[in-house]
């Protein structure tokens, strides 16, 4: 094996990528070759790794040194500066957004110091094509250990004691999950794993799966062997193709190693994994659909009981895992069930991943123990709200979680009190909202998501969401009446009571919360015709700032429907008759001179 | 390959020790050769080079080998930072790759000092 | 399947030809043949029969029904296909002005309006129909499974050779799984785009799955679609985070510059406008993705120089 004295770990994770990294390592591999270093400096593409609203990011190791936001032409004197003459690069680095002063090394920045990473174990840090680097750290040594010491049932109950429950939303204790189908006669058994992912705002699995497959791989074997299965899939969404590209070739290394087929370690235990592309349907989360989907049948979710553990896939007994419960299994085997219990709450053991996204500076992956405080995850990791805009609330679980205002901010995370508050714990989208945020809009994208993916095969899911939809569309746009809000709450529980899956029953709680922690913004909505946060089309108006208007044209002449007039350098405004409230020249202006108005101001 | 058996997961563990090592940021030793324009122009490349060869020969795991800047004296370079663990570093100035290889020899795998070559002991600490 | 009236004043018969002559409110007089009893076949005759005419429903498959018995919903009510079918079915078995003609074929028509002689040829059923009463215990019992019925649905389905080549290699793959499908949609869908519909009745026959599920599950997800796409296929995303940064207005802006509303292609099969719920790229949000390019932060004012840069690179292709 090669000896290099400094590695690059650029990240190539879906969103690095979109901004450019595949151009930056070429550029970085050009010039580390111009200033012939390409014996001493190799370049690492990893997962992601770090922050992902700053990318392209990348990390010199073993300096720790993080540089983000790079742009192709600052590659040659990083290269020179950094790499040959040992000079960190300041102008690059991450900026501390208080004392905006530079921070060199990653272990030192906020937003990484208050992690805890259990499930991202590995992330940033390997090469996740690369199955040597993973075993180099430790992997793999979990699977041997379950193989060589311990019985299927001594691995369940060290689960149970660990007190892990299922990182997929509901958080179902994993270790009873698989006692169920250990205990059942009937084989084979199946294991499936669950990455769907199809909550709008999440991408912790993909994350993961980009970052470190073979986690995912070891913690599958794991639960299989411990439940009798021999047969797993991978249920992962077409969407992901990165993330399905990099788990095709793990498995296909573990194959070769042996880690994956028949007698496995010598043991004589034998496993597979056939990776399922889903096609884009929410419900096929659930698990009972996902199970049809992969039978080939219409993905309609079924009656529960039987569970999927006494009849699952083919009819046969079968767990579904989420990513995440299974990326924690090779850590709890390693370090123990106790130190595995000891991170947490009474209730929720261990840590949770978060993608943080929204109004955020830090928007990105982040792992932080159960039990910490949304006021640490959104100030202290997350940086806060950027262009010094007021917090509003936070959105946890997706369409079927709920919004947490301002004045829960110090809840502790985990599984009960979210349940508290009308929220979730979900599978871990945290989407952070600002002043700027409508929560009848939000309430109403959420609603418009939840209806166009049912199934149809409830009544009350498919029209009782319908129905919702449109009284929020009524709301929005100014037709708003007396007792909506009501008739809201009287549907939405109508619709969680008789609805079948998990999709009908959670559905309408986005508005339940908003409208429990919201509801003067709804009643501005009615009474008022106003939308206080300035985002529902019908409510609001376009206006020029006379004062901050220079007169540069711009926004006149990108107006799709000429509602803007005013000569060069004068004051321009705009017809209210004519504008369509797309917010082109919001976006065009130079000087913040377009203001979005109530509608007050004659 | 064949199929791995459980014992086979430290050797592979060991072959790609080093690189961890180097990612984690930490190693037994750490030796700096500071590369700024006066370092390059004296030949701070070769000693690199040198130090590189004498690591991969010996397959050496634990010591991270890094650059840095101007060390301020630029009168004396080439010039070599060495750290071992739980001790003071150590400055070597003056150097050729062959005192290089010395030095690494001796004090970074042997622990013993090369007095001749020392600048100072416990100088200040570069990052 | 269409239905026809016909008059027949010859037929012999119950409600048989009678001149209006006296004042009274003249009464329909006649019979009609009807022919094809699919949903509109019965809808028809049932009308017809209320009104008072006798008539002749001819059917070419054994039974009544025709293919909305298959579906699983209607358009655009979304109500149960076998809802709306099944009491239709019963009425027209009992009503005494209809008499159905099942297994049977038009063999002639000769007349004009008012007065056709139709002859009507009868396959054998080799059963005594009129002691049989469809308890289906042979079908059961018959030692030649799937014989029944299966013959006359079975179509053959062409492909070009083309197709067939590309079909065979993906049939091949999964013929023999369970749960075959899905899979092998997705393949057709990075292989043609889009899922065509020649292609998926021969995927109907390959797999021996009813058409009318090979439907349901291409139908039921997001990923496919049924009409060509574009060569570039404009994705914005709804996720959350995007949605919240003004997604939705990107998206306007998006089926302004191209004339269309999302869910359409270009004429020119240039672009193709799709939304999709999240791409997992929150944290680039809002993000819009070109095939297989994402541009993240994306703003509305980009959107000329975007369409533009595909338009040139794609010209570039085709002279190449
Ligand atoms: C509508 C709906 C969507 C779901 N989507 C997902 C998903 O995207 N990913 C996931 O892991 N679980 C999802 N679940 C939860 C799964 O049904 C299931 O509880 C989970 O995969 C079990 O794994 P766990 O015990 O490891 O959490 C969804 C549930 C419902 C009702
Ligand atoms: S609750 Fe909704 S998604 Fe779930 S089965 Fe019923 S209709 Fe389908
Ligand atoms: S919002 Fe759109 S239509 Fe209205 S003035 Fe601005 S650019 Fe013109």
């Amino acid at each position: 094996m090669k000896v290099y004295r400094t590695n690059v770990m650029l990240c190539t994770c879906t969103m690095c990528v979109s901004v450019g990294a595949l151009a930056i390592r070429k550029r970085l591999e050009e010039e580390i070759k111009k200033q012939n270093l390409e014996d001493e400096i190799q370049v690492i593409l990893t997962g992601s790794s770090w922050l992902c609203t700053r990318g392209p990011t990348l990390i010199v190791q073993p300096d720790d040194v993080v540089y983000q936001f790079l742009k192709e032409e600052d590659i040659p004197h990083l290269v020179e500066e950094h790499l040959l003459k040992g000079r960190p690069v300041k102008s690059l680095m991450y900026v501390h957004p208080e004392t905006l002063y530079p921070i060199e090394k990653l272990h030192d920045v906020p937003f990484y110091r208050d992690q805890r990473l259990i499930a991202l174990w590995n992330r940033g840090i390997i090469d996740p094509d690369q199955i040597d680097e993973y075993i180099a750290r430790d992997g793999y040594k979990a699977l041997a250990k379950v193989l060589k010491d311990m019985t299927p049932a001594e691995v369940v109950q060290e689960i149970a004691d660990a007190g892990l429950r299922g990182r997929g939303g509901a958080g179902f204790p994993t270790g009873r999950k698989w006692e169920f189908c250990r205990s059942n006669p009937n084989t084979p058994k199946y294991l499936i794993c669950n990455a769907d992912e199809g909550d709008p705002g999440a991408f912790m699995d993909r994350s993961i799966i980009e970052a470190d497959p073979h986690s995912l791989i070891e913690g599958m074997l794991i639960a299989a062997y411990a439940i009798g299965a021999s047969k797993g899939y991978v249920y992962i969404r077409i969407e992901y193709p990165l993330a399905i590209k990099r788990l095709i070739s793990a498995t296909a290394q573990a194959r070769e190693y042996g880690l994956l087929g028949e007698d496995i370690f010598g043991s004589g235990f034998d496993f597979d994994i056939e990776i399922f592309r889903g096609a884009g349907a929410f419900v096929c989360g659930e698990e009972t659909s996902l199970i049809h989907s992969i039978e080939g049948r219409p993905a309609e979710p079924a009656q529960k009981p039987p569970f999927p553990v006494q009849r699952g896939v083919f009819g046969k007994p079968t767990v579904i895992n989420n990513v995440e419960t299974l990326t924690n299994l090779p850590r709890i085997i390693n370090f123990g069930a106790e130190w595995f219990a000891a991170i947490g709450t009474e209730k929720s053991k261990g840590t949770k991943v978060f993608s943080l996204a929204g109004n955020i500076n830090n928007a990105g992956l982040v792992e932080v123990p159960m039990g910490i405080t949304l006021r640490r995850i959104v100030y202290d990791i997350g940086g806060g709200i950027p262009n010094g805009k007021e917090f509003k609330a936070v959105q946890t679980g997706g369409p079927s979680g709920g919004v947490i205002p301002k004045s829960l901010l110090d809840l502790p995370v985990d599984y009960e009190r979210l349940q508290e508050a009308g929220a979730i714990m979900g599978s871990g989208g945290l989407i952070v909202m600002d002043e700027d945020s409508c929560m009848v809009d939000i309430a109403k994208y959420f609603i418009e998501f939840t209806k166009d993916e049912s199934c149809g095969r409830c009544t009350s899911c498919r029209e009782g969401l319908a129905a919702m939809h449109e009284i929020l569309t009524n709301i929005c746009e100014g037709r708003g009446k007396e007792g909506d809000i009501e008739l809201l709450e009287e549907l939405g529980e109508a619709t969680k009571e008789a609805s079948l899956c998990g999709l009908g029953k959670t559905a309408p709680n986005p508005v339940l919360s908003a409208v429990r922690h919201f509801r003067n913004e709804y009643v501005a909505h009615i009474r008022d015709k106003k939308c206080p946060a300035k985002v529902c089309k019908a409510l609001i108006e376009y206006e020029v700032d006379k004062d901050k208007c220079t007169g540069c044209t711009l926004c006149a002449r990108n107006c799709p429907s000429q509602a803007i007039t005013g000569g060069k350098k004068k004051p321009h405004s705009i017809d209210r008759t004519k504008c369509i409230k797309c917010g082109v020249c919001i976006d065009v202006c130079k000087f913040d001179a377009i203001l979005v108005t109530t509608g007050e101001s004659p | 390959m064949s199929k791995l058996k459980p014992e086979d997961l430290a050797k592979i563990t060991e072959k790609v020790k080093r690189t961890m090592l180097l990612r984690e940021g930490t190693g037994r030793a750490k030796v700096i050769v500071h590369m700024g324009t006066c370092g390059i122009a004296s030949g701070a490349r070769a000693i690199m080079s040198a130090l590189m060869k004498e690591i991969e020969e010996r397959n050496i795991k634990d010591v991270i080998l890094t650059t840095s800047s101007c060390a301020g004296l630029c009168s004396r370079e080439p010039m070599i930072t060495v750290e071992v663990q739980d001790q003071p570093p150590v400055k070597y100035v003056d150097l050729t790759p062959d005192k290089a290889k010395e030095i690494f020899a001796k004090h970074v795998l042997s622990g013993e000092i090369v007095k001749e070559y020392a600048l100072a002991f416990g100088s200040e600490r570069v990052p | 399947m269409t239905s026809s009236g016909t008059l027949e004043p010859s037929n012999p018969g119950s409600a048989s030809s009678q001149v209006p002559s006296d004042a009274s409110p003249p009464s329909p007089v006649g019979a009609v043949l009807v022919v094809g009893a699919g949903i509109a076949g019965i809808q028809s005759s049932l009308d017809l029969a209320d009104s008072g005419f006798k008539v002749y429903l001819v059917e070419n498959t054994p039974a009544i029904g025709g293919t909305m018995a298959q579906l699983d919903k209607t358009f655009p009510t979304n109500d149960c296909a076998m809802c709306i079918v099944s009491p239709k079915l019963v009425d027209c078995g009992r009503h005494p002005n209809i008499e159905l003609i099942t297994n049977a074929e038009l063999a002639e028509l000769t007349g004009t309006p008012g007065n056709f002689v139709v002859t009507v040829k009868k396959k054998p059923r080799y059963v005594d129909e009129d002691k049989c009463t469809g308890c289906g215990l042979c079908m059961e019992n018959c030692p030649v499974t799937k014989a029944v019925y299966l013959d006359q649905e079975k179509v053959e389905v062409k492909l070009e050779p083309d197709d067939l080549k590309r079909m065979r290699s993906i049939i091949e793959e999964y013929k023999d799984k369970e749960g075959a499908l899905l899979p092998a949609l997705h393949d057709i869908n990075i292989s043609y785009s889009y899922l065509p519909e020649h292609v998926l009745r021969y995927v109907s026959e390959e797999l021996d799955m009813p058409l009318s599920l090979v439907y349901q599950i291409a139908t039921f997800y997001n990923a496919f679609s049924l009409k060509p796409r574009g060569e570039y296929t404009v994705k914005v995303c709804m996720g959350t985070a995007c949605y919240i940064k003004g997604g939705n207005r990107i998206l306007e802006a998006f089926e302004r510059a191209l004339g269309m509303k999302v869910g359409n292609t270009t004429e020119d099969l240039t672009f193709g406008l799709e939304t999709i719920s999240c791409f997992g790229c929150c944290g680039q949000a809002p993000v819009v993705v070109v095939n297989e390019d994402l541009h993240g932060h994306f703003r509305i004012s980009q959107i000329p120089k975007l369409l533009r840069s595909y338009k040139e690179a794609g010209n570039v292709k085709t002279e190449a």
